[in-house]
């Protein structure tokens, strides 16, 4: 430590280029990863929220809660700890000035899958909804009515909900009937019976259901299967992988460059007796102080983005990964100075003092 | 006086062939405590080779090499590394300074690395004694050769080595300098005790010196004694 720091203190200008990269390549890490977690929210917050372990679809769907239809009568082929039914529609949702793409879901309010109330009140009367606190942001508020494209139905926001989202859109949480009128229209009446899916919580058992054309589906496994969703993510996952070697090549060679420039003084300390562990752990230290720095500064630069960033960006902080993220920084800037320390130990004090 | 460095046989062959280079041909020579030794001779004559087989940088050939009773032939590089750091004190031609150390910090740095360390009092009195004292602020770039090559004494006097080593410590000295340097070489030798060989061009210098050895063709010769 004393070498590293001492050196670091007369060379500044050098360390803080080598900090800066670093922390130019924490702060994209950093913000790359907000914006993960926050596409992840965008998409599965609402499911998240559910606490359920399982979502019962039709075999033939291929796990697609849209295109999953069946009958509430095969409630009785679920044997579960609790169960709540879902009816799902995609719809445009428009209060004459603003239009928003939404998800409605059709529910019953003593089931578990019934969000909590954050502002206004919970659906009682046809044709009322809760709708996702997003859609505030976007200009709608309590008490709007709703024109939907596909129906001629008026729906009216009675309250809000937060962490309401689905698969990229606003769910507008609404009792089953309202949903069905939506959805058929003319044909309410007959299809009443008709849900997408059947949410289920507690174990998850392999005879959990008999019934060959329904399959349960891990709520896991449900998420990586909304579109777009596992694409987006390993986009990103991607990203931020190369970014980690990235960071160790380019600390590996500043390191190397520093200490090939050193090799005669090094030369020296070994020809006076300094120990390859002690001038290696040196190098170590120096490298640890430097991309701890440049993480720091990067996590705060970040955060302070993050702040100032319009609420329509989907970025939302999980300060654990970020933690993760952080530590590998560390990490793999640490591996690349192992070259250094290669270097520094393969130094014959000989050739360097001269004879 | 009791002896400190003893080298029985030794010879030092670089290359095989008709590319072999005998540099140091076969070898007996002895140091005690208190002596002040000067080596002199021809450039390419072998006497790099020679010190820095003394101070365990390089493998003698044939031989061995014992220095306060331990055969320093027989160790391991990292014992060996541990002996350079406890019992021998380097000069150097070129500064062996760390450039980006201070003077005090440079002297700090012995102290976290080796054992029997000196004392505050010690310390201000090595700096006293070198006339360094008004430098520590002052990093290496900042000094003159004169004053870079006092601290690197004073560096390689730290904690009372048993034996101190130098090659060609004044080359890149005035004379005046020069001989300001081997006369404290003389004195800190005599005072601390130590022994101090001390490879050189300038036979001026070897007045300060109380035993000379001469070093042809890699034969080294005792050349003259100062009573
Ligand atoms: N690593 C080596 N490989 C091959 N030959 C070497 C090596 N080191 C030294 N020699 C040869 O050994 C001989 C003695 O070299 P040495 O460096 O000891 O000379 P020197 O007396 O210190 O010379 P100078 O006064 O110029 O420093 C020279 O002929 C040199 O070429
Ligand atoms: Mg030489």
């Amino acid at each position: 430590m004393f070498l590293a720091w001492n050196e670091i203190q007369k060379n500044k200008l050098r360390f803080v280029l080598i900090t800066g990269v670093l922390m130019l390549v924490a702060y994209l890490v950093f913000f790359l990863s907000g914006l993960a977690t926050g596409l992840k929210d965008l998409n599965r917050e609402s499911v998240d929220k559910w606490k359920a372990s399982g979502i019962v679809l039709t075999e033939e769907s291929d796990k697609s809660l849209y295109q999953s239809s069946m009958s509430i009568e095969q409630l009785d082929d679920v044997q579960a700890d609790e169960t709540a039914i879902l009816g799902q529609l995609s719809a445009i949702a428009g209060n004459g000035e603003e239009k928003a793409n939404v998800s409605i879901f059709g529910i019953r309010e003593d089931e578990f899958i019934m969000p909590e109330v954050t502002e206004g009140d919970a659906f009682t009367g046809d044709n009322e909804v809760i709708a996702d606190s997003s859609l505030k942001e976007s200009g709608f508020i309590v008490g709007d009515e709703l024109q939907l494209s596909s129906s001629e139905e008026k729906l009216k926001i009675v309250g809000f909900t937060d962490k309401g989202r689905f698969n990229a859109s606003p769910v507008l949480y609404t009792d089953l009937d309202t949903l069905q009128r939506v959805k058929f229209g003319e044909g309410a009446q007959t299809n009443a019976d008709r849900i997408n899916a059947i949410v289920i919580k507690g174990d998850m058992l392999d005879d959990l259901i008999n019934d060959e054309k329904l399959e349960v589906v891990e709520i896991e496994t449900f998420i990586e299967n909304l579109p777009g969703y596992t694409e987006q993510n390993l986009t990103l996952t991607f990203m931020i992988y190369f970014l980690f070697a990235i960071s160790a090549i380019i600390v590996a060679i500043f390191l190397y460059v520093l200490t090939v420039q050193k090799i005669s003084m090094f030369g020296v300390m070994k020809a006076q007796g300094i120990s390859n562990l002690y001038l290696s752990k040196s190098v170590i230290a120096q490298t640890f102080i430097l991309a701890a720095i440049g993480v720091l500064v990067g996590l705060g630069l970040t955060l302070v983005t993050g702040a100032f960033l319009p609420a329509a960006v989907p970025v939302s902080f999980d300060i654990p990964t970020m933690l993760i993220y952080g530590s590998v920084l560390i990490l793999v800037a640490i591996i690349g100075a192992v070259f250094s320390v290669l270097t520094i130990v393969r130094i014959d004090p000989l050739k360097a003092i001269g004879g | 006086m009791t002896t400190v460095l003893e080298l029985k046989q030794v010879t030092k062959t670089f290359g095989s062939g008709h590319k072999k280079v005998e540099a140091l041909k076969e070898t007996d020579f002895e140091a005690k405590r208190g002596e002040l030794i000067a080596i002199i001779g021809p450039s390419g004559s072998g006497k790099s080779t020679f010190l820095t087989i003394v101070g365990g940088l390089l493998s003698p050939t044939s031989g061995e090499v014992i220095l306060n009773g331990q055969n320093v032939t027989e160790m391991s590089e990292k014992q060996r590394s541990h002996i350079r750091l406890q019992e021998i004190g380097f000069i150097l031609q070129a500064s062996n300074l760390i450039p980006f150390l201070t003077v005090a910090k440079q002297m700090k740095l012995l102290d976290k690395v080796k054992k029997n360390n000196m004392t505050g009092d010690e310390i201000e009195q090595l700096y006293e004694d070198l006339g360094i004292g008004e430098l520590r602020g002052k990093y290496p770039s900042d000094l003159s050769g004169g004053e870079r090559q006092r601290v690197a004494i004073a560096k390689s006097l730290y904690s009372n080595p048993s034996i101190l080593l130098a090659d060609e410590p004044t080359a890149s000295l005035d004379s005046d300098r020069a001989y300001e340097v081997m006369e404290l070489l003389q004195r800190e030798t005599k005072s601390k005790n130590t022994t101090s060989i001390v490879v050189t061009h300038d036979t001026r210098l070897i007045s300060y010196c109380d035993k000379v050895y001469n070093m042809t063709d890699g034969v080294l010769k005792l050349y003259e004694e100062n009573a």
